[in-house]
């Protein structure tokens, strides 16, 4: 019994220590973030724009479309691109030997003829079977290719591409007319100190959209995806921006970040044999800067906005979030020896202890403590209230942070204006903590048990097309 | 312990639930107060755009009605003026929103220089140098006696180019004020001839990134009395100068004499090969073709590609190539020119 009782304080005490130190962490993130959007409160950005639209102030950026399936939104998709509001661009969509019809669409919407065309081989890759230009579009040029993953399509489209910057975008993303501009605009006002920027990422099921441009923001109706939002803004306001203030961000997102081409094919491109190809890119440039002891950053841009579609079932976001997070733990195994190494810098003595106790192991001591909330209360006694004292943090950081998040954003981007969607999404941030919480970190879980059997598996997700469609569902 | 720590953290949960629902109010008030802004400055757009538009193109008499009451209407006016700006290059038009500036925006910019708030002043300095308020520019100069940001002083700079160019040149070789490359190239373009060629002058005494701008900037602006300018930074030690001044000679498009690039047809950089390869478009053939077989048969990718594209641009270029794939050794060289002579052909 006496061991019980000295491992349920032992449990415990660990537990809310980690508790409380999580929180410290988020606070001071969620403090530097709101610091930084204050100060652009009002800020009038139509300025950079009109001045950055002209060539010559800006940078070629060559829009890497990587496609398999997504026959359903890669025309909306390279609409979007097409849409961009940006002098010098090249799209180029790789075709990853896709089994439905995303080839024939493509080449169909956008008439697209074959050429010979020569590609320098930067990256060693899968074999290109053809290339095609469209008729109707300058600069929009489609690689079919060997199914090879998202990575080598990738590392394809670095090959062809002729610009000295390229963008990553998923095949079902929709890009804001000026993301680009204000992604790039890191790079472009720092004369190349920034070599790679990410931008934000935000959820579109439920919005309006034309060929290509959301005209209209609307919270979706199914529950799912408004916690998916919630849980983007938190990521995004307790997290990134700050990361990105101390050049410490290690992730940006696949779905639309920036890299200079030069650095990315030094870093080898994108690594093929890896869940998380694009946390693997962001590490291995980061290496390759303090390796080469150059003072180069990696940044996020809180501005421009890349729409993506979210699951919209639980056992499609199950499969997302247990690879997202065997992802993150294999890049971070990979490079393990950078974990407090002080010839990294910042990256090493901060960066990497950060992922590994807030985001990697997070969900193990998080599930933890619905565990031992569970067992405190059948138990009675002093743990009854150590579980009390448990689920008040739990309070904190899942119902308090989610609010304050959704409220920050609300003042700062208003990105969902109607005073409904912020109260539904006030209401949904209340019962986070007694279901989509327990469920993601049991899925994270899974993907930490994944990474330990070395399982590996593309996980495909069933896509309905970004916004109105959404109504199908 | 725990009961202590229970009530601590039950306070500090009740406090924020009370700090984020008064949060929250503010920002329904502030939606209010927003559409109440958005729909007075809407009404003075559908009023008074048409009235506008007749004062500024159809030289009509100005209307005492489109003097602004607020600031919803001054932001109406702001739209109205940046959408002309924008689109239209009519100097009476200029004109006629500089004196309206001057005379009845004047006052609601000095007071948003003086307020607190860094992205309120940024928008004040903004709209000073688009719509030329020149009358600001004691408060400008104002500005920087305060602590200011290095995107404040930029604008400063910009206002500066407008109305003053000596202060502008006296404030630019502040050591503290570094900027971008693209930002400075949007101070130059927006220079007037003589001040613009006053950094050739000193060119030696700029930053790099000033060195590198002017050089863009003189490319940009396509003008032939920079072509001189230009050659004698061919001779500059710096590397980057050297593929900048070619760079910027190609984009001015005129050679009259091939000899100053000769040497750089055997430079150690590749860059600088490339850019001689470009500039070889704007002589004849039968003067460059000798040099462009040399760089077909370059080590470098680039430089070959580029070769045999500026040979296959010329109207006996094709011909050359095809000569070329019948005598030439290098495997390379002969597999670019048939590549260039599919591409050029349409074979696609």
């Amino acid at each position: 019994m006496k061991i019980l009782h000295y491992s349920m304080l032992f449990f415990g005490g660990v537990i809310v220590f980690y508790m409380l130190f999580v929180i410290v962490s988020y606070c001071t993130m969620l403090i530097i973030a709101m610091l930084d959007l204050r100060k652009r409160y009002r800020l009038d950005p139509s300025e950079y724009d009109d001045a950055h639209i002209d060539a010559f102030y800006s940078k070629p950026v060559s829009l890497l479309v990587p496609a398999y399936n997504e026959e359903v939104g890669v025309v909306d998709t390279v609409y979007s691109l097409l849409n961009l509001r940006y002098p010098q661009t090249e799209i180029i969509i790789i075709n990853d030997g896709s089994t439905d019809n995303t080839l024939q669409t493509v080449i169909k919407h956008f008439q697209m003829k074959p050429v010979n065309k020569i590609i320098k081989t930067n990256i060693h890759t899968k074999q290109v079977i053809q290339i095609y230009e469209s008729e109707i579009y300058m600069n929009c040029i489609l690689v079919d290719k060997v199914n090879g993953g998202k990575a080598d399509a990738l590392n394809v489209g670095i090959n062809v591409s002729q610009y000295p910057y390229f963008c990553s975008i998923d095949g079902d993303s929709i890009l804001d007319e000026k993301a680009l501009l204000r992604v790039m605009k890191p790079i472009v006002l720092s004369d190349g100190e920034v070599i790679a920027a990410g931008g934000n990422i935000r959820i579109a099921n439920g919005a309006k959209m034309q060929l290509g441009s959301i005209y209209d923001m609307r919270l979706p109706s199914n529950y799912l995806v408004i916690m998916q939002i919630i849980e983007y803004l938190r990521a995004f306001l307790m997290g990134r921006i700050a990361l990105s203030k101390f050049n410490l961000v290690l992730i940006i997102s696949g779905a639309f970040s920036v890299f200079s081409k030069k650095w990315a094919v030094e870093a080898g491109g994108y690594s093929t044999n890896i869940i998380g190809e694009d946390m693997e890119l962001v590490v291995n440039i980061h290496r390759l800067i303090k390796e080469k002891k150059e003072n180069k950053r990696i940044e996020f841009v809180p501005d421009p906005v890349c729409w993506t579609e979210a699951p919209h079932t639980l056992s499609v976001l199950r499969n997302q979030r247990r690879r997202w997070h065997q992802g993150m733990f294999e890049s971070l195994w990979k490079h393990k020896k950078m974990t407090l190494n002080p010839r990294y810098g910042l990256i090493g003595m901060v960066s990497f202890p950060y992922f590994w106790l807030v985001e990697c192991l997070g969900p193990v001591v998080e599930l933890g403590g619905y565990i031992y909330i569970i067992i405190a209360f059948f138990l009675g006694q002093i743990y009854y209230e150590m579980a009390i004292l448990l689920l008040l943090l739990f309070v904190i950081y899942g119902v308090i942070f989610s609010v304050a998040s959704v409220l920050f954003e609300a003042w700062s981007m208003n990105t969902y204006p109607r005073k409904r969607d912020l109260l539904r999404m006030i209401t949904l941030a209340f019962t986070e903590i007694f279901w989509y919480r327990p469920l993601t970190l049991l899925w994270r879980c899974e993907g930490l048990i994944r990474f330990v059997r070395r399982k590996s598996e593309w996980g495909n997700m069933k896509r309905v097309g970004i916004a109105e469609k959404e109504k199908s569902v | 312990m725990i009961d202590l720590s229970l009530d601590f953290l039950l306070s500090v949960i009740a406090i924020l639930f009370i700090v984020l629902c008064g949060f929250m109010m503010y920002i329904f008030y502030q939606r209010q107060s927003e559409v109440r802004f958005k729909k007075s400055r809407d009404i003075y757009l559908k009023d008074y755009s048409q009235l506008w538009y007749e004062y500024l193109f159809n030289n009509e008499i100005f209307s005492v009605v489109l003097i602004p009451r607020g600031k919803p209407q001054v932001q109406a006016i702001e739209m109205i003026f940046s959408s002309y700006l924008k689109n239209i290059t009519n100097d009476d038009m200029r004109w006629k929103m500089k004196n309206f500036s001057n005379q009845y925006l004047k006052t609601f910019y000095e007071n948003d220089l003086m307020n607190k708030r860094w992205s309120i002043r940024m928008n004040a300095l903004y709209r000073i140098a688009d719509l030329q308020l020149d009358e600001l520019l004691d408060a400008c100069k104002k500005l920087e006696t305060t602590k200011y940001s290095k995107e404040e002083f930029f604008q400063l700079l910009k206002i500066y180019s407008l109305f003053q160019p000596e202060l502008f040149i006296q404030k630019i070789k502040v050591p503290n004020a570094n900027y971008s490359e693209s930002e400075y190239r949007r101070l130059f373009v927006l220079l007037e001839e003589d001040t613009f060629m006053r950094f050739f002058d000193e060119f030696t005494s700029w930053s790099m990134s000033i060195q590198f701008a002017v050089i863009d900037t003189a490319a940009a602006k396509k003008n032939m009395k920079y072509i001189e300018k230009l050659e004698q930074l061919l001779t500059n030690e710096n590397d980057e100068i050297k593929i900048r001044a070619l760079k910027g000679l190609f984009e001015i498009g005129v050679i009259e004499n091939i000899n100053p690039y000769i040497p750089f047809v055997t430079s150690h950089l590749w860059e600088v090969r490339l850019m001689v390869g470009k500039i070889f478009k704007y002589v004849p053939l039968s003067y460059s073709y000798p040099y462009l077989e040399q760089l077909l048969q370059d080590e470098n990718w680039w430089v070959r590609s580029q070769a045999a594209k500026t040979i296959a641009e010329d109207r006996d270029g094709l011909e050359k190539l095809k000569e070329f794939i019948s005598y030439s050794t290098d495997h390379y060289a002969v597999e670019m020119a048939q590549e260039t002579i599919m591409r050029k052909q349409g074979t696609r």
